[in-house]
């Protein structure tokens, strides 16, 4: 029990040249030391670093309906969602109309049947066909307004200026207002007639001039 | 490369640093005794690497926590091996530290001058349990949480202060959100940071004093790098690998979500935690209270480990042996109390019944939240709550199994059990009286009532109230009650049973058999629709074979065939039990509620009547649509049928009990 002692010295308060006592050590040895304690810290981050990466590389399920028998889907295959309003919603003098879009979202381990995701603009000239916009501004995604004195689309944010038919108005903004798919139809079926609305709704990405799906 | 390190040397000194930290002196040379401080480093390391990652998908709250969990362990990308190294790795750091702590006491390393990093090591300690308590809750399953209940309400024991302590660790009176949210800066912000403090000084003055050697002339000195690395390295490599491979092999369970209303009675502490928890089972402990026996006595050991280098420091030699002769004699007791808990939970057959259940239950739960549906806002735990697959079983074991049974067992998996004849006797297996109702209305439980009524409902004959009729009518009164042996039904079965097993009438049997199990409606069988037009016609016109031909069902149960009225009324009623879709679900949920109405036994009836106010609608519907199958199908790992060990220990034990013979 002497080394316990408190006669020994604190370490470091004696300064022996170690490299004269100490015997060479082979390089592979410290390379194998060196491997080692770089595995156990490699080996935990690297299995945590792709934990980490889960929303890039897990695939994600299909999503189920719970459509009642006999009722026609909200959402059909090809991802076109039925809006509340009818073509008799949208103003006829070519003022743009601002319409919630509802759908079944999924985040994480929640599932919310039928709630808002999104907003878009829906804009109809005389009996032309139906424009729909995505209301997020393709810029940084604010969500554009529609000023009525100016008769444009506008951003409160970094002030991008869209016509009213969508096209950029200003250089702030890398591309027009992202235009969405519609889709007229009659209990689900495509009719140019057709009084129900039918929008694919998407978000792009934002902050650049290609239009791409999230 | 060696211009960059002189440059950063020059401004940080961090070769001098690295000199330092590499170049330790280690006297004697490297040993493996040394590896056990360093391994205790690294497995914090990795609970900090994958502590981080389950942070990054955690969400503490009493409507999320096992929700994220479970989206964790069994959605994400790797998440059960994240999840399953930190779940070992915590088990790891615990057995590291005690063996360490022993190494510390049996090598006198707690002597002067090492005293003051004794006592960080105890602090340390102290944080590490801390640690492993507070992280248990956090999944917010069964599991966890009544363990941790039975933490907290420890804590309520301390004198003077403990209800407050309790209060303020669980953020108010009761568990909730604040409950989770506290524990979770406990786990994961104020612990770790006063580790990390505790640890640097801790290793400053480790480094200060340098390590305990017992035999510095054993072989020339060395230095820390490489050849004390070298080992030290290879010991994490192996707990590393321990840790893995467990993660890998053994997912960490996922009990089912906490609910206070729901018992759980499975109910331990973590492994570790088990000699505690044993002790506190101990008549003599138990019977001077939670204090003595979970605050006094363990806060007493803790005072003897610290006062270590006092006693060996005022004793010299001999308090050193007495330390170590503690520390043994602690080491010991902890392992027999462990093994002593495992070896009863092992023989405890309500304990292990209990494991059933909460492993059925917390499958379930996955297996209810992997569905497209995914988990409602309001939590996982409602999943369950509405689930029949899990209450049902609970809800027969509660109100049903006093009399009948289900595959032998009360619903939950267990044999009935009853006082025995005196106070000193043991318990006994206690005979059913009334029917089994595993597989109620199936093909078999209708082939039975066709074929075999009186063996099939044999069980009754153990009844009171049947002894009483026998012996009534036997003396010559009459009375009129349900005998299996004796009644137009038996007597139909018995007198036709040649009829019956005639080769003419196979068919017959199977065809009406067919339609008794079709009129159930129970989910998860198709049957046979030719068969069954047949068996209709068998069963309302009596279309048969031989000298049963003209005897149909209809002559006595006239509404055969028929749906079960939504608004029952006995103005129909004849002198016989309905079979209006006998054994449906609307028909069951009518009969529970009222077995003695004209439609169903009348004054015959010896069911006790359900009504809402013993059965409220809701537990109601649970028990009909589990018993009826009305539940979203699962794979998981039912009970097992105990009708053979049932009838098996009832012929051993007792004499004079009637049960039905051959299989099922």
């Amino acid at each position: 029990m002497t080394s316990t002692s408190p006669e020994i010295p604190a370490a470091g308060s004696v300064d022996l040249p170690i490299s004269v006592e100490t015997p060479r050590r082979s390089l592979l040895v410290q390379l194998i030391t060196g491997m080692l304690s770089f595995l156990i810290i490699a080996v935990p981050s690297t299995l945590s670093g792709l934990f980490f990466l889960d929303p890039i590389l897990r695939k994600r399920k299909a999503v189920s309906d719970d459509t009642a028998d006999g009722e026609v889907p909200r959402k059909d295959e090809a991802g076109f969602i039925r809006l509340d309003v009818t073509k008799e919603a949208v103003p006829q003098d070519g003022t743009p109309l601002s319409v919630t879009v509802n759908d079944d979202l999924v985040d994480a381990w929640n599932m919310f049947r039928d709630v808002p995701v999104g907003s878009i603009w829906l804009r109809k000239v005389g009996d032309g066909p139906i424009l729909a916009f995505n209301s997020i501004c393709p810029h940084l995604g604010c969500s554009v307004d529609y000023i009525r004195e100016e008769n444009e689309f506008y951003c409160p944010c970094h002030a991008s200026a869209f016509a009213l038919d969508g096209k950029k108005m200003n250089d702030i903004p890398p591309r027009d207002l992202d235009v969405l798919e519609v889709s007229m139809r009659t209990h689900g079926q495509q009719d140019a007639n057709g009084h129900e609305i039918w929008v694919k709704f998407q978000n792009f990405q934002r902050a650049t001039s290609d239009k791409i799906v999230i | 490369m060696i211009a960059l390190i002189n440059w950063l040397e020059t401004r940080t000194g961090v070769k001098a640093l690295m000199h330092e930290a590499f170049n330790e002196r280690v006297p004697g040379g490297a040993r493996w005794r040394y590896v056990w401080g360093s391994t205790l480093v690294f497995t914090f390391v990795l609970q900090m690497i994958t502590g981080f990652m389950l942070w990054s998908a955690y969400s503490p709250s009493t409507r999320t926590a096992w929700e994220s969990v479970y989206h964790i362990q069994h959605e994400m990308f790797l998440g059960n091996i994240i999840r399953g190294l930190h779940h070992y790795a915590a088990q790891g750091m615990v057995v590291l530290m005690a063996i360490h702590l022993i190494q510390v006491i049996i090598d006198g390393a707690y002597k002067a001058p090492r005293e003051v990093n004794f006592w960080l090591g105890i602090v340390l300690m102290m944080i590490v349990l801390g640690l492993s308590l507070t992280g248990y809750l956090l999944p917010w399953d069964q599991k966890g949480y009544y363990a941790t209940q039975v933490t907290t309400n420890i804590m309520s024991a301390t004198p003077v202060v403990g209800r407050e302590v309790q209060v303020l660790a669980q953020g108010g009176s009761d568990y909730g959100h604040l409950t989770l949210t506290r524990f979770f800066a406990m786990h994961a912000g104020i612990l770790p940071t006063l580790l990390v403090g505790f640890l640097v000084l801790h290793i400053y003055v480790f480094r200060r004093h340098g390590l305990t050697v017992h035999d510095p002339k054993r072989a020339p000195d060395t230095t820390f790098w490489p050849d004390q690395v070298l080992k030290d390295s290879v010991a994490c490599l192996a707990v590393l690998a321990v840790v893995l491979l467990l993660a890998m092999f053994r997912a960490p369970e996922l009990s089912a979500p906490a609910d206070p209303a729901v018992k759980f009675d499975a109910a331990r502490p973590e492994w570790y935690f088990l000699f505690l928890f044993r002790f506190l089972k101990f008549h003599a402990v138990e019977s001077l209270g939670v204090t003595f026996g979970a605050i006094i006595v363990p806060g007493i050991i803790m005072g003897i480990i610290a006062a270590m280098p006092i006693t060996a420091k005022v004793l010299g030699n001999l308090g050193h042996t007495l330390n170590r002769a503690f520390t043994w004699a602690l080491a010991l007791g902890v392992v027999v109390l462990t093994l002593m808990a495992f070896y009863e939970d092992a023989n405890n057959v309500e304990h292990q019944a209990a494991l059933t259940e909460a492993h059925r239950d917390g499958q379930r739960a996955i297996e209810l939240s992997t569905g497209p549906d995914k988990i409602p806002v309001e939590g996982a735990v409602t999943l369950l709550r509405e689930d029949p697959f899990t209450h049902g079983p609970r809800l027969f074991a509660q109100h049903c199994s006093s009399c009948h049974r289900f595959n032998g067992h009360d619903g939950r998996g267990s044999l009935v059990t009853e006082a025995g004849k005196t106070d000193e006797a043991p318990s006994v297996i206690a005979a059913p009286t009334a029917a089994d109702l595993g597989g109620f209305g199936n093909r078999q439980w209708m082939t039975a009532i066709v074929m075999d009524y009186s063996n099939h409902f044999a069980w009754m004959k153990n009844s009171t109230w049947f002894r009483d009729a026998q012996a009534k009518h036997a003396a010559g009164g009459t009375v009129d009650y349900i005998n299996p042996d004796s009644s137009e039904m038996a007597d139909w079965t018995s007198g036709n049973l040649d009829a019956l097993k005639s080769a003419d009438n196979a068919d017959n049997v199977k065809a009406l058999v067919e339609f008794l199990a079709a009129e159930t409606g129970h989910a998860g069988t198709t049957y046979d629709a030719a068969l069954v037009e047949k068996g209709r016609d068998l069963a309302i016109k009596g279309s048969w074979a031989g000298a049963l031909n003209g005897t149909s069902c209809a002559s006595c149960h006239d509404t055969i065939g028929q749906d079960f009225p939504t608004q029952p009324d006995d103005s129909t009623a004849s002198s016989y039990p309905t079979l209006a879709k006998y054994a449906s679900l609307a028909w069951l949920k009518d009969f529970i509620r009222h077995p003695d109405a004209a439609r169903h036994y009348g004054a015959k009836n010896q069911m006790v009547v359900y009504s809402s106010q013993k059965l409220s609608d809701e537990n109601l519907d649970l028990l009909v649509r589990w018993m009826t199958n009305d539940y979203t199908a699962s794979t998981v790992h039912d009970y097992q049928d105990q009708l053979e060990v049932l009838k098996a220990s009832l012929a051993s034990n007792a004499s004079g009990v009637a049960a039905p013979k051959g299989n099922k």
